[in-house]
């Protein structure tokens, strides 16, 4: 059982950690708006306009074998 | 009928103004709308229409004058306001007007990311807000502001009032301490768990020993962050030589964590540092979800958006300058065309022209304005350009003369006592005399655990639900009423709302639609009905006046020769015949004696004559109706009393008391005496509802015992009204009232419980049966029972 002298410890830091985080995301604003950042996941504009176009593409393609 | 691709409105231009969005060719209404979607195709921005849900606001079509007023931003007088240093960069704070769903937030960001000199942009969808960062050397607010304009969205600076401000903090601060509360409370529980389940006394002191140490490094931060808000309540209580709840809550509290402290260090005794944690993490979950949803309703309303303009054109020698609109002085000479708003008070030179000024008086018919007639700032000047020799400087304008006697009457309301608070000072003041009789008592008997029978007392009477009681039963009402279009701003003005017996109602906007609707016509029997209402509502479409609103069209005919009269009406040629549509002078009275279908007395009601190569063809009576279901809801609100106050004529507001069947009406009443009338009902001893909807019902919304501001309201008065409804009906109001009884009743039934737990376990507590682990969990058991039963209103 002496292995939790070590484990317990480590267990209060990584609480610590996440205190911590926890205190930063209050400080700047993370939960001020939480009605729009759901959506930010359906803008896909990090591709690259190739990408973006074989994404077009496929659901082009989707769409016209459903029907 | 085809619709608008962008704003969703319906489409009478057909093709004209394409757009290729997404590989697909879409349509526009207008050419608002159309540069306002170029320009977020050409972006890149195309995934916006993917993606939103709400149609977007409809397109400024006169773009290119709205940017040219923006310059007025970048004068330094202007920027001192609402411009704020953040290290090297400027800081501002926008609303922004068309923001309908989150792909407006994304669309704003991009677009403003691209713009050189913004650091940093954050839109707040929910709150309609924009926080900009920008470099002056590399842009202008003006091009900021334009870049907003372009992508069809109005940004104006803002200041948010220091109350806002308040509490924006205290939220913040809630949520470190409650989130705080919350880990550390899983991780002791965890430690002490095991400890809990050591049943054959397996583990070793040392091990033991060691949990206890932990748990006292997990605690103390609880202790001395999370339960800060109990000790500065309690101590300011004290100060003030009285006791609140958050008194014995401190002191068990600090009871537990120092009795705690000395048994780990001298290992004797028991800890209870789980129940410490647990305690703080529920009282305040309760405390920081009632301040939130104080929070939440009071930011509904704050977006106060600026009455008067803040540029004027100034007249001087010939020459027109723009300037800021408080710069203005008695005796200087303003231009005002049409469309534009009247910056500050004075009298007209020159010119005529029709005001709208239904921000002052609510009434929505236009008065026509002619040199020597008085102008008001914040009104609208609609037809014609005007001439205006300032009477008064903006500081004294009426504008803000009603907004100061709103803040007035807000300072004046009357307060109610809060129940719950007075009986739970009586409470505990009790727990702590029979805590200290608890303690003196076992402690002269001579037994050893006196002490943590004292805290049993403490823990196991804590208020804590006597505390919930209200809170929660208000908060769930509030949610409820929030589902069926309600908005509370003041969670105590429930219980207010059982007490009301005086209903005061204001008529346009409020009872009646606030807008002309056709209630009857005539035609000529040879033509068509469906015809005369095309021809005239083809007339009516590039009108301002309220009346043209009545008539609409989706196929709407050419219109050449357009002219229009101020205070006459409007012609044109369609087809090759020339229409004139508007007064009976200005149709020309020969026509009368042919229409004998119609009796003379009723033709003198008529508003509306349209005539086709001076011959007439149709005629319409206008006038504002009443709310759909107006009557029924009045009858199922439970008031002694009903009484009318308008700014209206005598027949006017009489015949709709009447068809209502109020029971006293009072006709051409000013802000003034409104707020008169219900001061001295006040004094007589009446509770009031107020219900308004315009500026000049702001100071009577603000005095009255409890006001609701009805959906069309303007923001003046829903800043001053405790209920604010998202309706523009009235239908939720008797709701309101049912809810408000049960409500009061559910508090009742929480106090009786509370109250009546606390009494059941008191003699357990102090005999010393109690342990304070099974007095913290008694006392949060009996905060859920009442938290169950509140919920049972939100059903």
């Amino acid at each position: 059982m002496t292995i939790i002298y070590v484990l317990i410890p480590i267990a209060v830091i990584i609480v610590a950690i996440a205190v911590a985080v926890f205190f930063w995301a209050v400080k700047s604003n993370q939960f001020e708006d939480l009605d729009r950042q759901g959506y930010s996941i359906l803008f896909d504009d990090d591709l690259p306009p190739e990408e973006k176009a074989l994404a077009e593409q496929r659901k082009k393609d989707l769409e016209s074998r459903s029907e | 009928m085809s619709h608008c691709f962008h704003c969703g409105l319906p489409n009478t231009e057909g093709q004209k103004y394409p757009v290729e969005i997404n590989g697909e060719t879409q349509y526009m209404c207008c050419p608002g709308c159309y540069a306002v979607s170029q320009a977020i195709v050409d972006n890149g921005l195309a995934d916006y229409y993917k993606f939103r849900t709400e149609p977007a606001a409809k397109g400024d079509e006169m773009l290119d004058e709205t940017m040219v007023k923006l310059a007025i931003y970048d004068k330094p007088e202007v920027q001192e306001e609402f411009v704020f240093d953040v290290q090297q960069h400027k800081q501002i704070q926008l609303t922004v007007e068309g923001i309908t769903c989150a792909a407006c937030g994304w669309l704003i960001e991009k677009q403003m990311a691209k713009v050189a000199g913004v650091k940093r942009i954050a839109v707040n969808v929910s709150t309609r807000r924009a926080l900009v960062d920008f470099a002056p050397g590399e842009t202008k607010l003006s091009h900021i502001l334009s870049t907003f304009q372009r992508i069809g969205y109005r940004a104006s600076p803002f200041q948010q009032d220091k109350h806002e401000d308040i509490f924006k903090r205290e939220q913040k601060s809630f949520l470190k301490k409650v989130g705080l509360a919350g880990i550390m409370t899983m991780q002791v529980m965890m430690l002490m768990m095991g400890l809990y389940f050591d049943l054959f006394g397996n583990i070793e002191t040392e091990t033991r020993q060691y949990f206890y140490w932990i748990s006292l490094v997990l605690t103390t931060p609880v202790v001395l962050y999370s339960g800060s808000v109990f000790y500065l309540s309690a101590f300011k209580a004290i100060s003030a030589k009285s006791v609140n709840m958050d008194v014995p809550v401190t002191i068990a509290i600090f009871g537990t964590y120092i009795a705690g402290i000395k048994a780990t260090f001298l290992e004797v005794g028991e800890v209870y540092f789980e129940s410490i944690c647990m305690f703080i993490f529920f009282l305040l979950l309760s405390r920081s979800l009632e301040h939130r949803a104080r929070h939440k309703a009071a930011l509904y309303s704050s977006n106060m958006l600026q009455y008067i303009p803040v540029s004027a054109s100034l007249v001087e020698q010939d020459n027109v300058t723009t300037v800021l609109a408080k710069q203005l002085r008695p005796g200087q000479l303003v231009l005002i065309k049409a469309g534009e708003t009247i910056p500050v008070d004075g009298r007209v030179i020159e010119g005529n022209s029709e005001v709208n000024e239904a921000m002052l008086n609510g009434e929505f018919e236009p008065a026509s304005k002619a040199p020597g007639n008085r102008v008001f700032g914040g009104t609208v000047n609609l037809s014609g350009t005007i001439t205006v020799k300032v009477t008064r400087s903006l500081k004294d304008a009426m504008v803000n003369q009603i907004v100061r006697m709103q803040e007035t009457a807000m300072a004046t309301k009357p307060k109610i006592a809060q129940i719950a608070d007075q009986l739970s000072r009586y409470f505990v003041t009790a727990v702590l005399i029979i805590s200290a009789l608890t303690f003196s008592y076992w402690t002269w008997q001579g037994n050893a655990d006196a002490f943590w029978i004292t805290i049993s007392v403490l823990v196991a009477t804590c208020p804590c639900a006597l505390g919930l009681a209200t809170p929660s039963a208000l908060t769930c009402a509030m949610a409820k009423l929030n589902n069926s279009g309600v908005i509370l701003k003041r969670a105590d003005a429930i219980e207010q709302i059982t007490h009301i017996d005086t209903l005061v109602l204001d008529k346009t906007g409020t009872l009646t639609e606030g807008r002309f609707s056709i209630t009857k016509q005539w035609c000529k029997s040879d033509i068509e009905t469906e015809v005369v209402m095309n021809i005239a509502a083809s007339l009516e479409m590039r009108s301002e006046h309220p009346i043209a609103a009545a008539f609409t069209t989706s196929m709407p005919l050419k219109v050449e020769n357009y002219t229009t009269t101020i205070g006459g009406g409007i012609a044109g040629d369609i087809n090759g015949n020339h229409y004139k549509m508007g007064s009976e002078r200005f149709i020309g009275q020969s026509a009368r004696d042919k229409i004998e279908a119609i009796s003379a007395q009723e033709l003198d009601k008529a508003t509306v004559w349209l005539s086709r190569d001076d011959e007439i063809i149709a005629i319409f009576w206008l006038s504002d109706t009443l709310k759909a279901d107006i009557d029924a809801t009045l009858q199922r609100i439970p008031v002694a009393q009903k009484v009318l106050l308008s700014g209206d004529t005598q027949p006017n507001v009489e015949d709709v008391a009447t068809s209502l069947r109020l029971d006293d009406c009072l006709a051409k009443q000013s802000p003034q005496d409104k707020l008169d009338y219900v001061a001295s009902s006040q004094v007589a001893g009446k509770h009031i509802m107020m219900l308004g909807d315009g500026v000049n019902d702001a100071p009577v919304l603000a005095k009255a015992d409890i006001s609701v501001a009805v959906g069309n309201a303007t923001d003046l008065a829903k800043s001053s009204a405790d209920v604010v409804l998202l309706n523009e009906n009235i239908t939720a109001l008797p709701q309101l009232f049912s809810l408000a009884d049960r409500a009061k009743l559910t508090i009742k039934q929480n106090i009786l419980w509370a109250l009546g737990y606390n009494l059941l376990v008191l003699p357990f507590a102090v005999s010393g049966v109690l342990e304070p682990w099974m007095a913290a969990l008694g006392m949060s058991l009996s905060s859920v029972i009442v938290v169950m039963n509140s919920t049972r209103l939100l059903r």
